[in-house]
């Protein structure tokens, strides 16, 4: 079934001044439980894309379903409740909260679900052993390196229950050991507890352990490939 | 959880969170410190005028302090005595026999008012027996003996044991004139009261505005003014509403009555400080909106974020203003607290005002101001700060909401 469907999305910039055609027409379907990779170079659309499908941007054509629900034309409003509800984030420079512990961090976002306390407190201290975190829940992101803040990233996009997982250049400011344990909990997420990701990256550690891996190429679908 | 974050986000920049927190505190500080300064001129001028002769209440024959018409008196001083004499919240009174007149020497003449007093009723009520500066509070003696005021001894030139002329009209209108003696020189420290008040004995005076032929008025039932002295200044208004029930016919006035400057001193004095309190509140709004603008602008990815993550505009919003309200939580107690201990200081201690005392003597005010604030001022400060910090945090909160996670996000 599928958990992301994107029909003819195109995003311009700028429409009325120097228009900027960042997407042309993309067609996408991802399916629950799967691991992709959306590669290609730089100017590709991989952001903008993943911004549409993240809920976080609207297309200017085309519709963009998440869980069976039409996302491209709720309110700002709507669209933040949806994301709460439905979406798990990685970014990039991990943005974690950096006034909250670790196990803080995880629990933001159930806490904004209103779940109660000790639902909330079970859930992040199991996903932070589930990181391998369990002795650093009360660390703030300043007292944990780059990939120990990724990891409590992946805990806390994790926490919701979201239908699906989306990853910005999840290792692009890691080394290549926190890169390999971050993809060892991912994968292993992924396979034993069906958790669907979605990446954006260039790197090539990434595209090797991807299950799917589509390129885009100048705003559009150059090639799909499923492993 | 929204409210940790709140308070651990105010300690992100401790220093900048401590120099909005001194301004705050010191800007309460400041604001006290005003507000008990100028209830504190207020009062010492209020309490200058009671003591130098008002009271707190005076009882008059209708229409008297219009024109001073001899005509108009109260009933027998005896009769009104024994009624005074009944009331519970009494602390002293003094019978007066008041007349408009001329004090003359051979330097000169000056308008006065002319205030026949009994000394000992007198030293009870008012402060001009503590005021002397020179000579005694009507000794014993044979002939008319004055009080005069310093700023008055100067003008007409006049000593102790001067002798001066008192011109005023009698009973039956015709001018009379009477020699008297300087027995004493006050000095309230209020120019115009000094200058313009003089005090002689009521029985001396009633004698001279008794015209000869008269022989149907008693000499001591004679009286014009009854100031009264109560144990509470805040009874004022109920003690004269029974007053004007148990005197029909008479006109019973409080301080702010007999003297209209008190009452528009009391006001103005508010209005100030008020005035003072709003620009203070104000400079304060842009020095809080500068620091919190500064903590949205710096956190906008952070802003973003949460943004994407799930947080909803409303509690972005409440999150800011929080922290605004946070700054203002830690400042109040420090800012009340500095304005409680300045002002209990200068309570008991005074701030010497003898550098400008001259100016100061000319408005009626004493050199030594002691500051005094109403209990209530320290809760409207901390409303005002409350108040403030919300309207502060509102253009902040506002810039938070309106950005949009997805350029949040990439931004630098």
């Amino acid at each position: 079934m599928a958990v992301i469907t994107t029909k003819g999305v195109e995003k311009v910039y700028n429409p009325d001044k120097i228009p900027v055609k960042a997407l042309k027409g993309v067609d996408l379907e991802i399916e629950a439980g799967e691991f992709t990779a959306i590669v290609g170079p730089s100017g590709s659309g991989k952001t903008t894309l993943l911004n549409i499908i993240g809920g976080l941007d609207r297309p200017t054509a085309g519709y963009v379903e998440v869980g069976g629900e039409d996302i491209s034309q709720m309110s700002d409003n709507a669209l933040i409740d949806f994301r709460k509800e439905h979406i798990g984030f990685v970014f990039q420079a991990y943005n974690l909260i950096p006034v909250l512990t670790a196990r803080e961090n995880v629990e933001f976002v159930m806490l904004l679900q209103n779940r109660s306390k000790a639902e909330r407190h079970a859930r992040a201290d199991e996903l932070l052993k589930a990181v391998g975190l369990e002795d650093k829940v009360h660390k703030r992101p300043a007292e944990l390196s780059g990939g120990q803040q990724q990891r409590v990233a992946v805990a806390r996009a994790l926490a919701p229950k979201p239908t699906f997982i989306l990853a910005d250049e999840p290792t692009a400011n890691l080394d290549s050991e926190s890169t390999a344990n971050l993809l060892d909990i991912m994968a292993r997420l992924n396979q034993e507890e069906g958790v669907t990701f979605v990446f954006s990256t260039h790197d090539q550690r990434v595209i090797d352990r991807a299950r799917r891996v589509v390129t885009l190429v100048d705003g559009k679908v150059d090639e799909d490939l499923r492993r | 959880m929204i409210p940790i974050m709140a308070w651990r986000n105010v300690w992100r920049s401790p220093t900048r969170s401590w120099v909005v927190i001194s301004a705050i505190a010191l800007g309460i500080w400041a604001a006290l410190s005003l507000t008990g300064f100028a209830t504190g001129m207020m009062k010492s001028y209020v309490n200058s005028a009671i003591e130098n002769s008002v009271g707190h209440l005076q009882i008059h024959a209708p229409g008297f302090t219009e024109e001073y018409d001899l005509q108009k008196q109260l009933p027998p001083a005896s009769e009104l005595s024994t009624q005074l004499e009944t009331l519970p919240q009494l602390q002293a009174y003094s019978m007066r026999t008041v007349v408009s007149g001329m004090a003359s020497s051979s330097q000169g003449a000056r308008g006065v008012m002319v205030k026949g007093v009994e000394p000992e009723q007198e030293a009870a009520v008012s402060a001009i027996a503590e005021k002397l500066v020179e000579g005694e509070f009507f000794p014993e003696m044979r002939g008319n003996a004055v009080l005069i005021g310093q700023e008055l001894a100067e003008k007409l030139n006049l000593k102790l044991r001067s002798k001066m002329v008192l011109t005023f009209q009698g009973l039956d209108r015709e001018i009379t004139a009477a020699a008297f003696r300087v027995v004493g020189i006050f000095d309230t420290g209020n120019t115009p009261f000094d200058g313009g008040t003089v005090f002689v004995e009521r029985e001396d005076l009633n004698r001279l505005i008794i015209a000869q032929a008269d022989t149907t008025t008693v000499q001591s039932d004679l009286v014009y003014e009854a100031a009264l002295l109560l144990n509470d200044v805040n009874k004022v208004d109920t003690v004269a509403a029974l007053l004007e029930t148990a005197l029909p016919g008479q006109e019973v006035k409080t301080y702010r009555e007999v003297s209209p400057d008190l009452e528009l001193y009391e006001s103005q004095i508010q209005n100030v400080s008020m005035i003072y309190l709003v620009v203070i509140l104000l400079a304060l709004v842009f020095g809080i909106i500068n620091t919190m603008l500064m903590a949205v602008l710096e956190r906008i990815k952070e802003l973003g974020m949460l943004m994407a993550i799930g947080m909803n505009k409303l509690r972005v919003f409440s999150m800011i203003v929080l922290e605004t309200i946070l700054l203002g939580i830690v400042a109040t107690p420090i800012g009340l607290l500095l304005g409680y201990l300045t002002i209990n200081y200068v309570r008991e201690n005074g701030i010497n005002m003898s550098a400008y005392s001259e100016g100061m003597a000319s408005y009626g005010l004493s050199q030594i101001i002691y500051f005094d604030v109403e209990p209530g001022v320290y809760s409207q400060m901390a409303i005002g700060v409350f108040l403030t910090a919300i309207l502060a945090a509102i253009y902040p909160a506002l810039k938070a909401i309106r950005l949009k996670p997805v350029d949040a996000l990439h931004s630098f």
